[in-house]
């Protein structure tokens, strides 16, 4: 009983034990994983981080105003949802050329609003895609 | 006092439960003299994705979606069936540490657990202490795989990620705080007055009675049946690093509670002596091949044994994968440990059960 008194004594000076976010800011970790980032000048096109991201977040379609890389040749463009993506980091370690080409950052993915139409304008991509690889 | 019977029903929502499962109770004025459980409000139909959505190398990140309390064992379970199938050698270093994430896994699971079983007996308090304790566990977690929750740690082959010397002393320096905290919560739930009155003696299961309805996890340890996968498994070396089987007796609501903080105890001390012994090596290994043939795969998950098959045709798309969850098997237990018990008590009896029903229903 003296004990449960003197600790709610205590209690009344210690501080709580959440954080006064946003004043005081969590603390994020350099390797926390967050959103994929790529780099279109050192991409190789070889579509393996494709092929590997299990919910398919990331596709590359044709496009008419290609990259200027040449090893683009069938003149694609690297599309990624930061909606779909589940942070799995397989698509860096599928990747020939990690860290240079496609790498995973600490960030937070931005948040979408009705606006925005992330799921209509992935729709598209997804046919484009599906298309795409039925004639070729 | 006539022998008239009423019919109340807990769930499929309710103030007291976490997921939805609905439980009828027969009652006689107050006492519980009939249960009929259903389960399966949350299907999502994993098991039938799995065998046409998506390949076998992306199953394991499918599986851990099941259940965020024990994501790692799913995966690790999945993944262990097929690095059966496709006979490949994982190295020491990469079992260590998939052993690491997986008794820290636990230690929050069952930290939670107790957190809720001490909210339903009316302590909020020791609710919000446990909770934010447990958020240390979070924080370990999220330092070694880079996120709380969805790990997305174990990959075919060994996991993703390595631990560095200063992670590891890190690490090591929150497990002996916890520690600490969890010799405060055993002194707290032994001693506290209004706890013991919720939990000792009530919920009962009999030694007899846990082997007949075929008990697992926890709620069988409390019973005295010592009954544990992590001793009859050789693909992970729990031996070496010191697990010790935790069984209780009385099988009633504050046993089940001891069980799991000496399991919680017994977890730290498995963790602290990985981080020690961790072997050096590589922590990947390549696998190639597609599955073949079939195969079960064991393992503990927090709440008892989690059983995956696993059928494949050599094709990218596996045949078959079953999956049986942990509380879908306790079920006929739970329904006779509520018989002959006061309907008030039921909410603070199935929190001690530490029932999840995501799995369950998949």
């Amino acid at each position: 009983m003296l004990h449960s008194l003197f600790k709610a004594f205590t209690n009344l000076f210690s501080k709580p034990q959440t954080l006064d976010y946003p004043a005081t800011p969590i603390r994020k970790d350099k390797e926390y994983r967050g959103l994929i980032e790529y780099s279109e000048t050192d991409c190789i096109y070889c579509l393996k981080c494709e092929k590997a991201c299990p919910p398919g977040a990331i596709l590359f379609t044709p496009t008419d105003q290609p990259s200027e890389n040449e090893k683009n040749k069938k003149a694609l463009e690297y599309h990624y949802n930061p909606y779909l993506c589940i942070y799995c980091g397989e698509c860096v370690r599928a990747c020939p050329k990690p860290q240079e080409a496609l790498w995973q950052s600490n960030k937070k993915q931005p948040i979408a609003s009705k606006q925005d139409a992330v799921n209509e304008q992935w729709f598209v991509l997804e046919a484009q895609h599906k298309k795409f690889y039925n004639t070729h | 006092m006539s022998k008239k019977t009423i019919n109340i029903p807990l769930g499929s929502q309710h103030i007291s439960l976490l997921e939805p499962v609905r439980f009828k109770f027969e009652c006689e004025n107050e006492t519980i003299v009939g249960v009929d459980s259903d389960v399966g409000f949350v299907h999502r139909g994993v098991e039938r994705a799995c065998t046409t959505k998506f390949k076998y190398d992306t199953i394991g990140y499918v599986v851990a979606r099941i259940c965020g309390l024990c994501a790692i064992t799913h995966s690790m379970s999945y993944t262990a069936g097929v690095e059966k199938l496709l006979e490949a050698q994982i190295t020491q270093k990469a079992k260590y540490l998939r052993m690491l994430l997986l008794e820290l896994d636990r230690i929050h699971s069952h930290m939670l657990c107790l957190s809720h079983t001490a909210e339903s007996a009316g302590f909020e308090a020791m609710f919000m202490r446990i909770m934010g304790d447990r958020e240390d566990v979070m924080q370990i977690q999220e330092l070694l795989t880079g996120n709380r929750i969805q790990f997305d740690y174990v990959s075919i082959g060994g996991v993703n990620r390595d631990i560095d010397t200063l992670r590891a002393k890190e690490i090591a320096l929150q497990l002996a705080k916890l520690q600490k905290k969890i010799y405060g919560y055993i002194e707290e739930f032994e001693n506290n007055w209004s706890l013991s009155l919720k939990f000792k003696g009530v919920g009962g299961l009999s030694l007899e009675k846990a082997y007949m309805f075929n008990a697992i996890g926890p709620l069988a340890r409390a019973a005295g049946l010592a009954i544990d996968v992590r001793n009859e498994i050789d693909y992970l070396p729990y031996k070496e690093i010191g697990f010790k089987m935790q069984t209780g007796s009385g099988g009633d609501i504050h046993a089940r509670n001891t069980v799991r903080l000496n399991e919680i105890l017994n977890s730290i001390e498995m963790c602290q002596n990985i981080l020690e012994g961790l072997p050096e090596g590589e922590i990947f290994t390549k696998v190639k091949g597609k599955p073949q043939g079939e195969t079960v795969v064991r393992y503990e998950a927090p709440r008892g044994e989690l059983m995956y098959y696993i059928k494949g045709n050599k094709t990218a798309i596996l045949e078959r994968v079953r999956i049986k969850t942990p509380t879908f098997s306790c079920i006929p237990a739970f329904s006779d440990i509520f018989l002959n018990q006061s309907y008030a008590d039921a909410p603070a009896i199935l929190a001690s059960f530490d029932p999840c029903l995501s799995c369950t229903a998949k």
